[in-house]
């Protein structure tokens, strides 16, 4: 067990205790060991290749660890179907937008909101002012995609899909939100507006922010792992992490 | 997905109601021979367009899945020659078979639940042949070659099915509650899955929804659509035989399907119509063994200029024009 973390008095959110994740011959991640607690904002970082996804991947459940454990609350998620993890709380964006492309902001958000209710299957229309809609214009509002509500996925730019994805992870009330490379191809303009956007999400929600930016990792978290080659290497506050040796080395070495 | 304006409704409305006075107007031979066997075929394809359109799966399982329901009614049927040990009122019979496709229907979304794109297709291919074969080589249940024959339908209200105007307006009722269903139930949140499905499976999962029962569902309701088909298929061929279900009606309803487009359900009657148009005078054009030559040639075609079939073309028509359903249209609350 790392030692690394100030034991707080609280259930950490999510324990990952030696994960593993082999694809065939390649060990993608192995022995990553993560204290994370509630209300806590961490940063990823790593180089390309470094399995930072991967390790993602573990958590929401996309492709379960080969091996070690991770806990969510105390319970062990580690064998969990993604949708049952989804639904227990944690909620993230993907690398590259993959939102429902065919459909509308307001109808990607709606589905978000009822996946996290029961009655999926439910073949019964949302009347006017039914709750499910006033929550997606409230998080529509919050994450500032309300002006496009009618407008499908495909006529819209991609710092507003990522809005999108945001409000779509927030929707089930997420006690864990994961975010990967959320900053990823946005444009100078679209970037601050992300950046405010993520410091107003509430205090009390954990964030964990995968970047390959060390600029981007550094300003938006308090604590910051550093990975590469499937391996956690520096495990720090965000001024240390800039000033350590190591990590100039990989960031240096890679020439970024 | 599909939002109906107040001027899509009023042209559905105008549509339902020239099919409606159909009956007025053609001889007997276009109401049933083109038009109604149009709308049953059509009720099939649909099932198929609803699948490829709104989830993405493109199933070549329809046509035997209307086929269980063509031989759960010849099984039944109180009029079947040779009569089976099972035979009740057409009342019961025609609900069993309704039920028996969406079962098929969900025992194919099952076995295929985890298969996309050209796996889909080879194992649905490889059920809908399994099947055409199964029922050619049992005797017991299916009557094997010669298949099951005397398959009327019911009386409705003291006139035989087969009365032109009967099967035609039976057809036509069925062909339209089916129409409306898809365009119901692609509006409501399992509708609205299905398409987010289509868009991004693992999004879908990563959000909260189990797919793999989303898909089987779907399935089921695609089976269920497939079924109301099979009837009237059967009582429209009085009968049911393995070819009727074979590889050939099989590959018919997906052309069908293309031709008219898969982009609509509309796509599947008009798809169906053009078929059927075709079948029955390729023979006084260009002889009818050369139907296939005319109904690949039309279909080459078709997915060569207009990918999205006959209502494609159409719909870009009326845009060009200026004054189509296309574009935007103004959108109603949700969904």
């Amino acid at each position: 067990m790392s030692a690394s973390t100030a034991s707080a008095s609280a259930t950490p959110v999510l324990t990952l205790d030696g994960v593993g994740r082999r694809f065939g011959a390649l060990q993608a991640v192995s022995d990553v060991t993560l204290h994370i607690e509630p209300g806590e904002r961490r940063a990823i970082l790593g180089p390309n290749g470094a399995g930072k996804t991967t390790l993602f991947n573990t958590i929401c459940g996309d492709y379960p660890p080969t091996s070690g454990r991770i806990t969510f609350f105390g319970t062990d998620i580690s064998h969990l179907k993604p949708h049952k993890r989804a639904r227990m709380g944690i909620g993230r964006t993907c690398q590259s937008s993959t939102l429902f492309s065919g459909l509308t902001v307001q109808e990607n958000l709606y589905l978000a909101v009822r996946a996290a209710k029961p009655g999926r299957f439910s073949l019964l229309k949302a009347k006017p002012g039914d709750p499910d809609l006033e929550r997606v214009r409230a998080l529509a509002e919050q994450v500032r995609v309300d002006h496009i509500m009618d407008t499908r996925i495909d006529a819209i730019s991609h710092g507003q899909r990522r809005q999108v994805e945001i409000g779509m992870a927030l929707s089930g009330v997420p006690r864990l939100l994961m975010l990967d490379e959320p900053a990823a191809g946005l444009s100078a303009a679209e970037r601050p507006e992300l950046v405010k956007l993520m410091a107003e999400l509430p205090r009390d929600l954990t964030l964990i922010l995968i970047e390959h930016d060390m600029d981007v990792a550094l300003a938006n978290s308090e604590k910051v792992t550093v990975m590469k080659d499937g391996v956690v290497v520096v495990e720090s506050t965000p001024d240390k992490v800039a000033d350590d040796p190591m990590v100039q080395a990989i960031y240096l070495g890679e020439g970024h | 997905m599909i939002m109906m304006t107040s001027r899509q409704w009023m042209m559905t409305a105008a549509g339902i109601a020239i099919l409606m006075a159909l009956p007025l107007l053609l001889p007997n031979f276009w109401l049933v021979n083109i038009f109604g066997r149009a709308l049953v075929y059509g009720v099939v394809a649909l099932s198929l367009t609803f699948l490829a359109h709104y989830g993405g799966f493109v199933s070549l399982a329809q046509t035997m899945v209307a086929g269980v329901a063509g031989y759960a009614v010849a099984i039944m049927a109180p009029t079947a020659i040779p009569l089976g040990p099972l035979a009740m009122p057409y009342g019961a019979a025609i609900p069993l078979a309704v039920l028996a496709a969406t079962f098929a229907g969900a025992i194919v979304g099952m076995i295929a639940v985890n298969t996309r794109e050209i796996y889909l297709l080879m194992i649905t291919l490889a059920l809908a042949v399994g099947f055409s074969l199964f029922a050619q080589s049992n005797i017991t249940w299916f009557r094997g070659y010669e298949g099951i024959r005397n398959i009327v339908g019911p009386e409705v209200m003291g006139m035989p099915f087969r009365t032109p105007m009967v099967f035609y307006y039976i057809s036509l009722i069925v062909a339209v509650l089916m129409y409306l269903l898809v365009l119901y139930v692609v509006r409501t949140p399992f509708g609205l899955v299905l398409q987010a499905i289509r868009d991004s499976d693992r999004r879908t999962a990563a959000i909260g929804f189990h797919v793999g029962l989303h898909r089987i569902a779907a399935f089921a309701l695609a089976g269920f659509i497939a079924g109301w088909g099979g009837v009237l298929i059967t009582f429209y061929n009085i009968g049911i035989t393995p070819s009727s279900i074979g590889l050939w009606a099989t590959v018919g309803v997906l052309i069908m399907a293309v031709i008219g487009g898969l982009g609509h359900p509309l796509g599947a009657f008009i798809g169906a119509l053009i078929y059927v148009v075709m079948d029955t005078f390729a023979s006084s054009i260009i002889g009818h063994d050369r139907f296939n030559t005319l109904i690949g040639l039309v279909f080459l075609a078709i997915v060569l200029l207009s990918p999205d079939g006959v209502w494609g073309a159409g719909k870009r028509l009326l845009n060009a024009f200026g004054k189509g359903p296309g574009k935007p249209a103004p959108k109603e609350e949700l969904l």
